[in-house]
């Protein structure tokens, strides 16, 4: 006796497997019998189908857990059949029998209206008098008749305007439609309320249809709808461009209204385009100021003002910041870092301690007038540079008073100011020493990098 | 008012007044109608201004001594206050200090004057705070960063419990195009720097909400802390800035006149070349003009 004969039981000459699986022979009344039956019957709980997909009877073990099977609620006590029974709807007008399956349990079919009878919902069309339709309903386009027959219709097919357009008899577009039904039944309201008051609130009085619109709504719509790729891409590039220019338009005012009193020459304050005005703004702060560093400040000190002022609420100290950035812009890192030198060597300290409005003003200013300075300083360096090398070159063979007067004056002038505000001026004397020759710039053309070595030139050469 | 005179009239007997009723009624109709334009302009104007309240915020500290811990060495308040210790209250609707993390529920919420907090510990960190102001006044806050300072810069010698380190910053909140109603309550309220409306301008004033004690308990004139704040004038600073300006702008004088002088000491320079170029000297000069003709501009 191995596993399978304990599980199955020795298997009986009758029960032969059939080409269908197995077979549901009649039950004999024997003990014997019966286990290896009932192994091989479907289990309970799921349909023979199903089990035969599992591959049929499980040799040893079954695979699903018969226990862990659905079983059908209260099959065992009740008796259930299907029959095939006449029913009623209430949601029918006429007698018509038909019939359907029923489940029936005990013999006892199942009482109660047909259960998609509560679907049958309806539309409440209004009703409206003869008296009521002279009074309120009259129209130049509508006839009686016609509004008759529009409210039959709604009332056949709970207000579905297309099939009612099909059927109207005369022909009339879905809106035409529409407005009538929807006027009616407003001048109905309004007619039939007690007082205005309390239909005020009712959707048809406070947005009453609008055919115009509606008719706009759905030519635009049908128009969208059969948009070619093409112009939608087209709308597209379109709307985008127009975001641009009004956002660029809307940054041009901001700066424009500040620019106005800021700059006496004329801003032409055009808003034809937002280049063009942020054009005009770049050429005429060059025109007006002579030092070229300053001018491309004005216009981001301007933009820093209007952001300033957008913003509502601010800190003193934050807008100074943000206006020392702006009016540094142009400057390089080396610049700024001799600004905040200079203020130091001023005695000034780099944010005020007490930054009121007046102290920031006065604050922002020195460091323009600083800016100015270096800027001035950095040109006169050139100019001189510019100058000890040609006139070494002219006057090379006389070494004459008037070019070493000029130097020396600048010279002395420029002792005039405290050492520490120098940045490679004086210090230019030391350099010099180091200098082998002075092979200047007689190898090759001048160019702007090469002017600049000159600044290592002691200014009384030659 | 143009609406009370109005009234008057309607109420009143005809009293002989400075223009008699019939002019009244005249100067009421012409206020009325010149209202609007006077509205928009006002309304203009005070886009134009702004609202500045000078404030003043940081931390006192009080080393704890022989009550000090491990973990509870300071005692110390951070706090905004008005710059002349005048009452904020009327501006700011209520302050949050948000401290470490290691503090018992760290966002700590004030709603009214004297705008601070007090708490106990060992460790220096940054504190936000963020002032909320009233509705009429600005929907944003504003967020103020404080480093908190418990131990003096200078180690000299030992600390002291009655000296505390203070370390406070000025600044002022600046309020743009301010609202007409937040311009009329704070016009003459001493915690707020006001600009004068341009002649012909003017707002009622507002009627005084909350009786003068209620306002006088906000300031921190009396505070119990006031010996140790700091003065901020900006007279001191005004005056360095002016004297750096003036320097400055003495220096650029200079620098144009330089710049001027040396313009014309290479004019004369290239005009000489030039003649020079004409009378033909030695080759390297004809390098010469052609590099001043290049850079004479």
């Amino acid at each position: 006796m191995d596993a399978k004969d304990i599980l199955l039981g020795l298997p009986k000459p009758t029960t032969t497997p059939t080409p269908h699986g197995h077979q549901l022979l009649p039950l004999p009344a024997d003990k014997k019998s019966r286990p290896p039956k009932e192994s091989q019957r479907k289990p309970d709980g799921i349909s023979r189908e199903v089990y035969a997909l599992t591959g049929g009877l499980a040799p040893l073990m079954p695979s699903v857990d018969v226990n862990h099977l659905k079983r059908r609620a209260q099959s065992e006590n009740e008796k259930i059949t299907w029959q095939w029974l006449p029913f009623t709807s209430s949601a029918r007008k006429d007698n018509l029998q038909l019939y359907h399956w029923v489940r029936v349990v005990n013999g006892v079919p199942p009482s109660g209206d047909y259960s998609f009878a509560k679907y049958n919902k309806s539309v409440d069309v209004i009703k409206y008098t003869d008296d009521e339709y002279e009074k309120h309903l009259t129209d130049p386009m509508w006839t009686k008749e016609e509004t008759d027959e529009l409210f039959d219709l709604c009332e056949r097919f709970d207000l579905r305007f297309i099939v009612i357009a099909d059927r109207f008899p005369t022909s009339r577009t879905v809106e035409e439609l529409k407005s009538r039904y929807y006027s009616v039944c407003r001048a109905i309201l309004i007619a039939r309320a007690p007082a205005p008051g309390d239909i005020a609130g009712h959707p048809l009085v406070k947005d009453a249809y609008n055919i115009s619109q509606d008719v706009e709504r759905k030519r635009a719509l049908s128009m969208v709808l059969s948009q070619t790729k093409q112009q939608e891409r087209r709308d597209a590039e379109v709307l985008a461009e127009a975001k641009r220019i009004s956002e660029a338009r809307k940054a041009a005012k901001g700066t424009d209204e500040l620019e106005v009193p800021a700059m006496t020459d004329t801003v032409p304050d055009d808003n034809d385009g937002a280049a063009a005005a942020v054009d005009s703004l770049s050429p005429s702060p060059n025109a007006q100021f002579t030092s070229g560093a300053i001018a491309p400040p004005v216009s981001e000190i301007a933009s820093t003002l209007a952001s300033l002022r957008m913003m509502r609420v601010y800190l003193r100290t934050h807008a100074l910041e943000q206006m020392v950035q702006a009016a540094s812009s142009s400057a390089g890192l080396r610049t700024i870092k001799r600004v905040e030198q200079t203020l130091q060597d001023l005695g000034v300290n780099l944010k005020p301690k007490v930054p009121t409005k007046a102290v920031c003003a006065e604050h922002l200013e020195l460091r323009k007038e600083i800016l100015t300075l270096l800027n001035l300083q950095k040109q006169l360096q050139y100019k001189e540079a510019e100058g000890s090398s040609y006139r070494d070159g002219l006057y090379a063979e006389t070494p004459g008073t008037p070019p070493k007067r000029v130097q020396r004056a600048v010279e002395q002038d420029r002792t005039f100011v405290p050492d520490s505000f120098s940045f490679g001026g004086e210090r230019m004397g030391k350099r010099d020493q180091k200098r082998k020759a002075p092979g200047r710039l007689l190898e090759g053309p001048p160019s702007p990098a090469q002017s600049k070595r000159p600044r290592k030139f002691k200014a009384s050469d030659g | 008012m143009p609406q009370s005179s109005s009234s008057s009239k309607k109420h009143g007997t005809d009293q002989p007044d400075i223009g008699g009723p019939a002019s009244k009624s005249q100067r009421t109709k012409m206020v009325k109608s010149s209202d609007d334009t006077e509205k928009k302009n006002l309304a203009k104007k005070l886009k134009e201004l702004e609202i500045s309240v000078p404030i003043v915020y940081g931390n006192i500290a009080f080393w704890l001594g022989k009550k000090a811990s491990e973990y509870q060495s300071h005692k110390w308040t951070v706090y905004v206050r008005g710059g002349t210790n005048e009452d904020i209250s009327v501006v700011v609707k209520r302050v949050v200090f948000q401290l470490h993390s290691s503090f018992n529920n760290p966002t700590r919420v004030v709603d009214g004057p004297p705008f601070e907090l007090s708490e106990s510990g060992w460790g220096e960190f940054e504190i936000v705070i963020t002032l909320h102001f009233h509705n009429d006044v600005c929907e944003k806050p504003l967020h103020l960063y404080h480093h908190l300072k418990l131990y003096p810069e200078d180690d000299s010698g030992p600390m002291s419990t009655k000296k505390p380190v203070v370390v406070e910053s000025y600044d002022e909140i600046v309020f743009t195009e301010p609202s007409e109603g937040f311009f009329s309550r704070v016009q003459n309220h001493p915690a707020v720097v006001v600009p004068r409306l341009p002649a012909g301008f003017a707002l009622p004033p507002p009627v005084p909400l909350e009786d003068a004690d209620k306002r006088r308990r906000g300031d921190t004139k009396d505070h119990t802390l006031s010996q140790w704040f700091s003065n901020f004038s900006e007279a001191d600073e005004l005056l360095k800035l002016a004297a750096a300006r003036q320097q400055v702008q003495a220096h650029i004088a200079t620098l144009r006149r330089q710049l001027s002088l040396i313009d014309g000491q290479h004019q004369q320079l290239k005009s000489a070349s030039d003649m020079s170029k004409i009378g033909g000297r030695c080759s390297s000069s004809t390098g010469k003009v052609a590099f001043t003709s290049e850079t004479g501009e």
